[in-house]
């Protein structure tokens, strides 16, 4: 790492602030961060540390329920009103990374981290992320990289476990920056490389996570979050899935059907909600809508596979889904 | 206090990153001061909490946990293996939670209790988990013990009786490369009082209770003649 | 003298008349009652070990030690045309700045060493590293093994192959090969006539099977703590070999080996990647010279996975006939292997020393590539070599109709071993292994596979040890003897305690200082082997003289004095009989000692290699293609196990470094630039805490009488065949068989496509 100073903020707006000048780096968990500056992909001057901001780690279940930005993965993970309420979040929590990674990562954190594109994470390697031009990926190592938006000068793909979760469950964020607070659906914070290939999200100008609301369950509720690793002990995914939805009447409302590692974002499969909504759980639905999901897929030259396993992975979340 | 330079520190001293003293028991965290507070790029004076003893230390803020305990203090029990969090080898226990030690400014931990392998055996003696690491022969190289002893004594402190299931899990952050992993999951379980620790008994090791096979020994006509060749090729 | 020894396993021995060197006890007799040889004895620096308080290498802190760093090269070819230090020498802090590359030098792989720097802290040395300015002229590279061999490939190599030469690097063989391009060989193995084989064959069968490289990764990396006194170096070193490291230093700085000390209290594993003193013991040696200070250099795990060794690929045709009785007619391998700028690719050791066949060819071909050095890795050659052997014996058998076991023990020569396969199978459940492959989850198929295990039961001369006994009834130990985490420390204490008749606590050993009477390298599973009849030995000697100085006191002849059960007697003699202390406090103030060195390996004895047979039973997903390996038997042999704790340990280590090798360990290089991508522990997948069986390992205990502890290494066979068997419990599952490594979801799918394309069981 670089030599840089070190800002103790004391409230998210001065962590704001102080984050909004050139060369500066907001800190939370900071798991991230430190690795990317470890590798030198990330240099900055100044550091901001919100990590002892007292307040912002806050579980409230509600319903409606709302996180602090600054609480742990591990907190998350361990809540037992989220278990119970939210479980699709608490198992994303649960299924990321290690317990002491766990321990330190906050929620904001992880879905503000950067992707985990091997390209990306090797100082050699000018990338797109990194503002070069080339995407190594598209025409080199992909096995682990995008299926869905591959035509968008970087193929990397989302690493956020809660990100997935949180845009199947439709939840809000709140944020804080020089300019105020404001409420945004986490729909609106993925960026997607054509917006700007070195952003994955909207965070810019000192912009900050404060908490993430998650709407009230509708009567029915179910929701379900599988995660395909090829090896069971600290692995990123293969494939994520996620999918909420209400079963009333033997009849599917309100399906949200997201898979995540696939695409630059969080992948939501719109398609294959059209499948589902309205419609009554058979095996014969579980496979239409598992086609429905895939069938904009664009797989690189190494991971076809992942098409496949992103079929069967959501089948098998529908198949629990409807259980 | 850009410069860090308070009373007590030589200009060397804060230059070198170097430990400043180390005395007592752990005292109070210090209350904010007005503004954000700026600290560095240069060394800047800080109190870490290690094993209830205070340690007053001035080191840049780029400098991690785990170089300020090991190259500073002194406190190289804690290994550092990958530097990136995929570990686990430079765990220590922050406000009793496991976290990499790697992946934490030295600056952040201040004023908060740290315990490292140093910190278990109280007095000169171990812990029980300790105890049954060595009984069940949970260490080969011990390059990943202290991480994987601190994951284990954090996974007892929340739960006494853990399964099988919920060890693994406890130490899937923590990798070894001897492969001690199936000797952990029964060291926890010793110290947990869940498997008894048996007095040394070889003959489970051994095949002698399988039935003799029906044949005579035999000199291997291939053997004297393939050592030297397999050792050439081998070139070990 | 020859003594009549009992040799043999399992309750069945042959009288066999063995010479015993002048001074050398004899093997123990299988009738033996051990106090501690054989137990469960916990390792001796567990204390030390669970308390952070072992002091490795990487932890030692000297008075003004300086931090060292390398720069390397970021491209995988290209000439050095200017190193710039000025920049990085005028940073505060820095102390010593060094060119590790001239202008005009050739950088062959990305991660070679360019420049190193030493400063006051680590951090300073990482500014000084990015203050170094570097210019180069990109060169054309090669980074597969297909792209190598193609005509008109950019050369590794130019002239001469210029492999690294530190002690445990991969050379290409001793003799002269030929070398077209960057393909050098082959080195050829011939027996019988491989044609004449086939032709007699009922069944043929032939299959390419391709392995990755992997890497070593012992956690502790790469490094040593240099210090000059006047002209003196001492150095804290991780290392398997602690002399070899002295003599490589000694001859890079030109001194004296006698001027150099190595020291190696505890380390973190090496695997077979830490026998030298290596280009960056080398340059922490300069640096501490040039700085005039002390100088700790350690690899960061980039630089670890970059440089620091691995296990090279290999991409085998193999063939193989047998008769319709299961008779092996012939074997013929085609290998082909990179191990990027080293060599040293062969697979051949199993298919030449597992199974008989009277006609067997060979052709080992190293394949130059711009990527990290190859070194030797825990059984060089075996793992990949088994699991294509053992494939092939497993589409022989379907080919014949026979069980796969069954064409195994047909052809196995080796006694011992075929009693392994017989408990193992017990063990598996080998018999009901096809009625076990349907599961409660119509996606999931369970799989029994099998492989075989061999290693070379050496041990050699050099080794010398010193065993003292002490008036106050204590014995101490010195070897210089490095515990890679083997447990080679408690070994020492375990022999030198059972020759004495004391309690383990009564025997202090020290190792790890070439200070001590040498001490072999730790590699190749030959440190048990060259150790333990050393300190045996020494122990006997000073046994002894132990008798020697009673007698004197008695006034009897020395030979009439005994020592046995803690007790010093002259038989016949009722009032000369003394405790052990009691007969140490008739010792001058100095005890007594004995210095002895290896006695010659006893070539009379039951000469054999060390077998060893390994079953896995796996589950496989059928539709995500992942794999669950959820039970390993492993039976082996090691002779006479001195301490069945750390060898159990050890070969859980090994099944289980095995299974990582199997199912995900790959170093990936980027086509297009040749660089490393995953050059971490995070996407260079190892098996964790959740991806490790249950592992039953069961001893076969062999009185080979090769030397006085009838001792064999345990390293290398334990990682042998775990590989083999994994893969072979996957095409059982799956009913299509698996000729690549890492089984990868990708590789289980095209399995299961084939063998639904064939219509067959899945």
């Amino acid at each position: 790492m670089r030599p840089f100073a070190l800002v103790h903020a004391r409230t998210l707006e001065e962590a704001a602030r102080e984050s909004a000048r050139p060369d500066a780096a907001l800190k939370a968990g900071g798991v991230d961060l430190l690795d990317r500056m470890k590798e030198g992909l990330d240099s900055p001057k100044t550091v901001v540390s919100i990590a002892g901001i007292a307040g912002h780690d806050r579980i409230e279940t509600g319903p409606p329920g709302r996180i602090g930005a600054l609480a742990t993965l591990a907190k998350i993970a361990e809540h037992p009103g989220l278990r119970k309420i939210y479980p699709a979040l608490a198992q994303a929590a649960a299924g990321a990374a290690t317990p002491q990674i766990r321990n330190m990562a906050t929620l904001g954190g992880n879905l503000a981290q950067r992707p985990r594109c091997w390209y990306y994470r090797l100082e050699e390697f000018d990338c797109r992320k990194k503002g070069g031009q080339d995407c190594f990926a598209l025409e080199g190592e992909n096995r682990f990289h995008a299926i869905f938006d591959t035509d968008l000068l970087c193929c990397s793909v989302h690493p956020s476990a809660t990100g997935t979760a949180l845009l199947a469950y439709g939840a809000q964020l709140e944020t804080v920056s020089p300019k105020g607070k404001r409420r945004l659906p986490i729909e609106d914070f993925f960026y997607r490389p054509t917006d700007d290939a070195t952003r994955e999200n909207i965070l810019a100008g000192g912009e900050i996570i404060a908490s993430v609301t998650l709407p009230v369950p509708a009567a029915g509720a179910r929701s379900v979050y599988r995660k395909l690793k090829e090896k069971e002990s600290f692995d990123w995914p293969i494939v994520e899935t996620c999918v909420t939805l209400t079963l009333s009447g033997g009849v599917i409302g309100n399906p949200r059907v997201v898979l995540g590692s696939v695409a630059p974002t969080p992948h939501r499969c719109v398609e294959a909600e059209k499948v589902l909504a309205g419609a009554r759980p058979s095996e014969e639905l579980v496979r239409r809508a598992a086609e429905a999901a895939v069938q904009g897929a664009k797989p690189l030259g190494q991971n076809a596979f992942k098409v496949r396993l992103a079929r069967v992975e959501l089948e098998r979340a529908l198949r629990e889904a409807f259980a | 206090m850009k410069d860090g330079s308070k009373g007590g520190f030589t200009r060397r001293d804060l230059v070198r990153g170097s430990l400043v003293g180390a005395v007592g028991a752990a005292v109070g965290v210090k209350a904010p001061e007005a503004g954000p507070s700026r600290i560095g790029p240069g060394p800047a004076p800080l109190e870490l909490t290690v094993n209830g003893a205070v340690h007053r230390l001035s080191v840049e803020p780029r400098v991690t946990l785990a170089d300020a305990l090991r190259e500073t203090i002194g406190l190289t029990g804690t290994k550092v293996v990958c530097g990136r969090g995929a570990c686990g080898a430079c765990t220590v226990l922050l406000d009793g939670e496991t976290v990499c030690s790697c992946l934490l400014l030295a600056h952040e931990a201040a004023g908060r209790p740290i315990t490292t392998i140093e910190g278990l055996a109280a007095g000169g003696r171990l812990t029980p988990l300790q105890e049954a690491f060595i009984a069940a022969d949970a260490l080969q190289c011990g390059f990943c013990t202290s991480g994987m002893v601190l994951s284990c004594q954090r996974l007892l402190a929340r739960n006494p009786k853990p399964t099988r299931g919920e060890i693994r899990e406890a130490v899937s952050g923590n990798l070894c490369r001897c492969g001690t992993y199936n000797h952990v999951f029964e060291a926890v379980e010793r110290a947990a009082g869940m498997k008894k620790a048996d007095a040394g008994t070889p003959a489970d090791l051994f095949a002698s209770r399988f039935p003799a096979p029906d044949s005579r020994l035999t000199d291997d006509p291939r053997v004297a003649m393939a050592t030297r060749e397999a050792m050439d090729a081998e070139e070990v | 003298m020859a003594d009549k020894l009992r040799l043999g396993f399992n309750g069945k021995y042959q009288v066999k008349d063995v010479a015993i060197a002048l001074g050398d006890p004899a093997p123990w007799d299988p009738s033996t009652k051990f106090s501690v040889v054989g137990s469960r004895v916990p390792r001796l620096d567990g204390p030390a070990k669970t308390t952070g308080a072992a002091r490795y290498a990487i932890d030692v802190r000297l008075p003004g030690l300086l931090y060292g760093r390398i720069l390397r090269s970021p491209l995988a070819a290209a000439t050095v045309k200017s190193i710039d230090l000025s920049a990085a020498k005028a940073l505060p802090g820095v102390r010593a700045a060094l060119a590790l590359a001239e202008p005009g030098e050739k950088i062959r792989f990305a991660g070679q060493e360019v420049a190193a720097v030493a400063a006051d802290t680590p951090e300073r040395a990482e500014d000084a590293l990015a203050a170094i300015r570097v210019a180069y002229d990109p060169l054309p590279f090669v980074v597969t093994i297909e792209d190598a061999g193609r005509p008109g490939a950019p050369l590794v190599f130019e002239g001469q192959a210029t492999t690294r030469s530190s002690a445990g690097d991969m050379p290409s063989g001793r003799k002269a090969l030929p070398r077209e391009g960057n393909v050098l060989g082959p080195r050829l193995t011939s027996k019988g006539n491989v044609g004449e084989g086939f032709r007699k064959a009922d069944a043929v069968v032939e299959g390419t099977y391709v392995t990755q490289v992997q890497t070593h990764n012992a956690l502790e990396t790469h490094g040593l703590v240099a210090r000059f006194d006047g002209d003196e170096l001492t150095v804290w070193a991780s290392t398997q070999g602690i002399f070899s490291v002295r003599d490589e230093l000694a001859e890079a700085m030109k001194i004296p080996a006698s001027k150099v000390k190595v020291i190696t209290e505890y380390m973190g594993g090496g695997f077979g990647a830490k026998f030298g003193a290596r280009i960056e013991g080398v340059t922490a040696a300069r640096l501490a010279r040039e700085a005039g200070a002390p100088v700790k250099l350690f690899l960061d795990r980039k630089e670890e996975q970059l440089a620091a060794g691995n296990r090279p690929s290999s991409v085998q045709w193999i063939k193989a006939g047998a008769t319709k009785d299961g008779k092996l007619t012939a074997l013929h391998l085609i290998v082909r292997g990179t191990g990027g700028t080293n060599g040293g690719t062969g697979t051949s050791g199993p298919i030449k020393n597992i199974y008989a066949c009277d006609n067997l060819q060979v052709e080992e071909f190293d394949v130059f590539t711009n990527a990290g050095p190859s070194a030797a890795m825990r059984a060089p050659g075996h793992p990949q070599g088994s699991f294509a052997l053992e494939a092939t014996l497993d589409e022989l058998a379907r080919e014949l109709g026979m069980d796969p076991l069954e064409l195994r023990m047909k052809n196995d020569p080796s006694e011992v071993r075929r009693e392994e396969f017989r408990i193992g199978a017990e063990k598996i459940g080998w018999q009901t292994r096809d009625s076990r492959r349907a599961t409660k989850d119509p996606a999931v198929r369970r799989g029994v596979g099998v492989g075989a295990a061999v290693w070379y039961n050496t041990g050699d001369t050099g080794p010398r040890a010193t065993v003292t006994i002490h008036r106050d009834g204590s014995a101490g130990v010195e070897h210089g003897l490095q515990d890679l985490g083997t447990g080679s420390r408690t070994m020492v204490a375990i022999v030198a305690a059972e020759e004495l008749g004391l309690p383990l606590e009564k025997v202090s050993v020290h190792i790890g200082d070439t200070r001590m009477p040498f001490g072999p390298a730790s590699g190749g599973s030959t440190t048990t082997p060259s150790s333990a009849p050393t300190i045996r030995r020494a122990a006997w000697q000073a046994k002894r003289k132990l008798a020697e100085a009673v007698a004197r006191q008695w006034k009897v002849p020395a030979e009439s004095v005994v020592i046995a059960g803690g007790t010093v007697s002259a038989p016949g003699d009722p009032a000369r009989k003394v405790s052990w202390p009691e007969a140490c406090r008739l010792l001058p103030d100095e005890g007594v000692a004995a210095t002895a060195d290896r006695a010659e390996n006893h070539e009379d004895a039951w000469k054999r290699f060390t077998g060893g047979a390994q079953f896995a039973q796996v589950e496989v997903d059928t539709e995500t293609g992942k794999v669950r390996v959820e039970r390993v038997v492993a039976v082996h042999d090691c002779g006479i196990v001195l301490n069945a704790l750390a060898t159990e340990s050890q070969i859980q280590g090994g099944v289980i470094q095995g299974l990582s090798y199997a199912l995900f360990e790959n170093r990936i290089l980027d086509r297009q630039t040749g660089r490393m991508v995953n050059p971490n522990t995070e996407q260079y997948k190892m098996a964790g805490s959740l991806d490790v069986p249950e592992i039953e390992v069961i001893l076969v205990p062999v009185w080979d009488g090769v030397n006085n502890t009838h001792s064999v290494g345990i390293g290398e066979p334990a990682v042998v065949p775990t590989a083999a068997a994994i893969a072979n419990a996957v095409s059982h599952a799956v009913g299509a068989r698996i000729r690549q490594l890492p089984i990868t979801p990708e590789v289980v799918l095209a399995a299961v496509d084939e063998a639904r394309a064939k219509g067959g069981r899945t």
